[in-house]
Order: C-alpha cells, then structure tokens, then sequence
C-alpha cells in the first residue's frame, strides 16, 4: 500500500506547539490534509464527524488521554482499524506494551526527529498494504 | 460554652504541670522540674509543628507529584525537573536562533544577486518573519528566568523543613503516569531504539 497522500489525519496533543509541530512535518512530507484535537474526548468527537484515516496522539493529556482514546477507537466497530501512531514522552517499558498489546501501529518517544516520523509512519503503511 | 470549658481544664491541666515542676524543683529533681517544663513547651509548640508537618505535606504533594527518584526527595526531584525544563528550551531556543541566522544569511545572499522588485519585496518579508521569530525566542529567557526563581524557592523552604526535622510526608501510590523522561534521573526510560526493539519483539 502506497500512502495516499490526501488521507486525513487527526493530530492530537494538549499543546498547541506540538500540533503545530507534527502538522508542519507532516506537511513537508507531503500530507496537507490534517485537523487536530486537544485531547481524547475533542477527538472522538471528531472522529464521529469527520472521515479520518489516520491518528497522530500524544498521551498525557489532561481529560482524555491517549491511552484511553486508543482504548475506544479499538472498541468501536467505526474506528477498530483506524492506524494510531502514538508520539508521547512517555518512555516506560510498561507504557510501550500496554500500547502494543491495546493495538496501537506505531510509537514515537519524544522528543524525535521528522527522519523518525518519516520512517515509522513508512513502517505502518508498509505493514498495512501488507496485511491488506 | 465548650470552649470556656476546654479553656478552663487546659488551665487546669496548666497549673497541676506547674505545681508538680515546683515541687520537683523545691525537692531537688532537677530531671522532673525540666520533663515538667518541656511538656508545658510542647503545648505550645505542638499546634505549630502540626501546621508546619501540614504545609510540608502539601507542599510535596504539590510540587512533587512526579515519580520518585533514588536518593532524592520529592521536592529535590521537582527542583531537577524545573532545572531540565530551562535547559531544554534553552537548547532547543538556540537551536532556532541559529537557524533563523542561517536563514536570514540565504535571504541577505538571495538579495544580493538581480533580483525583481516583486522578488525584493518577498525576500524583505522572509527577512522580517525570521527577525520576528528570533525575537519570539525570548520567551524562553523569560519563563526561564521565573522557573530557576521558584526552584530557588521551593530549594529554600525544602532547606527550611529539612531543619525542622519534620516526619518525612507518607508516600504516595505512584501510578501516575511518568512524562518526559529526564537524563539522569530517570534511569530505566526507553529511547526510540529500545521501544523499537521492543515493538518489533511484540510483532509490530
């Protein structure tokens, strides 16, 4: 599965510079076509409205975190495939596989470099074509 | 009406510690006279020491709502993680003003060679956006300035308690979950190579 560059992704982090951040490197990498959440509930409530395909979330957000957003996006028939690419400072072992063994695609510690998030979002569509 | 009665028995209480501290003393009891002495002491001192053991409290759980770390109190770890926090913006502020520099060079550069007056007017504007992001960094003098002040602060009051020799506050469940992992404090946080490892243990 090649990327199609026109998908639309859901950023979501509690800080502005952050989204803004993200935004920009996915930009230079050719995907213009995002919207962001600033925390779990905002982007469940995008996630209902608009036609998303995929998810950029940070963790620690004050409301809904990360975690449990990935938590719901698996439990609705809706969004249960939807690739989820966690980037957080979280950098616990503990952390990394209960987002593992919760579905998530990718995981990304902050703070990274936009080579990382070129390479694992490469990863994800990679795994994706090949289980498609 | 309950208080002039508890007025009146901590008065009673009062003068039957002083009558036996006179009677030790008038016995020759010097180590009863001062056990006396500094019973009566520690009435007044107790409610002090109370508010005091309560602030301390209050203090490490505000300040020091973070994960423990070995060999450092709370209110320690949170001065080294509001220290972490000034260095971190500081480098990655510098980090954008070198490359505003850089960038503002290539725009200097480009203005030099022909150019068309529509061309001169776009490389002015780039040149002015650079300059206004390069000020935009200075926030982080700023908040950094404010954040070394607090640690100071928080470093003295910790001092202060610690002189008091207060009971250590009760520690906290930690579940919570750690944040940013901070160089030398945090010595068993993951970087990207051991999560990949990690994930790609787990199949992803």
């Amino acid at each position: 599965m090649t990327a199609n560059k026109n998908m639309r992704i859901l950023i979501v982090d509690d800080f502005s510079t952050m989204r803004r951040i993200i935004k920009n490197l996915l930009n230079d990498l050719g995907y213009t076509n995002t919207a962001e959440a600033d925390d779990g509930s905002s982007a469940l409530t995008a996630l209902a409205q608009g036609s998303f395909d995929f998810v950029v979330t940070d963790w620690n957000m004050p409301g809904m975190t990360g975690i449990e957003l990935l938590k719901a996006i698996r439990a609705d028939d809706r969004f249960k495939t939807l690739p989820v690419l966690m980037v957080t400072a979280e950098a616990k072992r503990e952390q990394i596989i209960e987002a593992a063994q919760n579905g998530v695609n990718g995981y990304i510690i902050k703070p990274f470099t936009a080579q990382t998030l070129e390479e694992k979002l490469g990863k994800i569509f990679e795994r994706l074509g090949a289980a498609a | 009406m309950a208080a002039v009665m508890e007025a009146g028995s901590a008065r009673a209480a009062l003068v039957e510690r002083l009558q036996h501290a006179l009677d030790a003393l008038e016995q020759g009891d010097e180590a009863g006279w001062r056990r006396e002495l500094d019973t009566i002491a520690a009435w007044r001192t107790q409610p002090m020491m109370q508010g005091l053991g309560r602030l301390a409290r209050e203090l490490a759980q505000t300040l020091g709502e973070l994960p423990p770390t070995h060999g450092a109190g709370d209110l320690d770890d949170a001065c080294a993680r509001l220290d972490h926090v000034v260095a971190m913006t500081e480098q990655a502020s510098h980090k954008t003003l070198d490359l505003a520099e850089q960038c503002r060079e290539l725009a200097d550069q480009l203005k030099a060679t022909t150019l068309s007056g529509e061309q001169t007017r776009v490389v002015d504007q780039i040149r002015a956006g650079l300059s206004e992001m390069a000020l935009a960094q200075s926030y982080q003098d700023l908040t950094g300035q404010i954040i070394r002040r607090v640690a100071g602060i928080v470093r003295r009051v910790h001092e202060g308690f610690g002189e008091l020799g207060l009971p250590p506050p009760e520690k906290k469940k930690d579940d919570g979950l750690a944040g940013p992992a901070v160089a030398g404090l945090d010595k068993n946080a993951f970087s990207q190579d051991d999560a990949d490892d990690l994930l790609s243990g787990l199949g992803l």
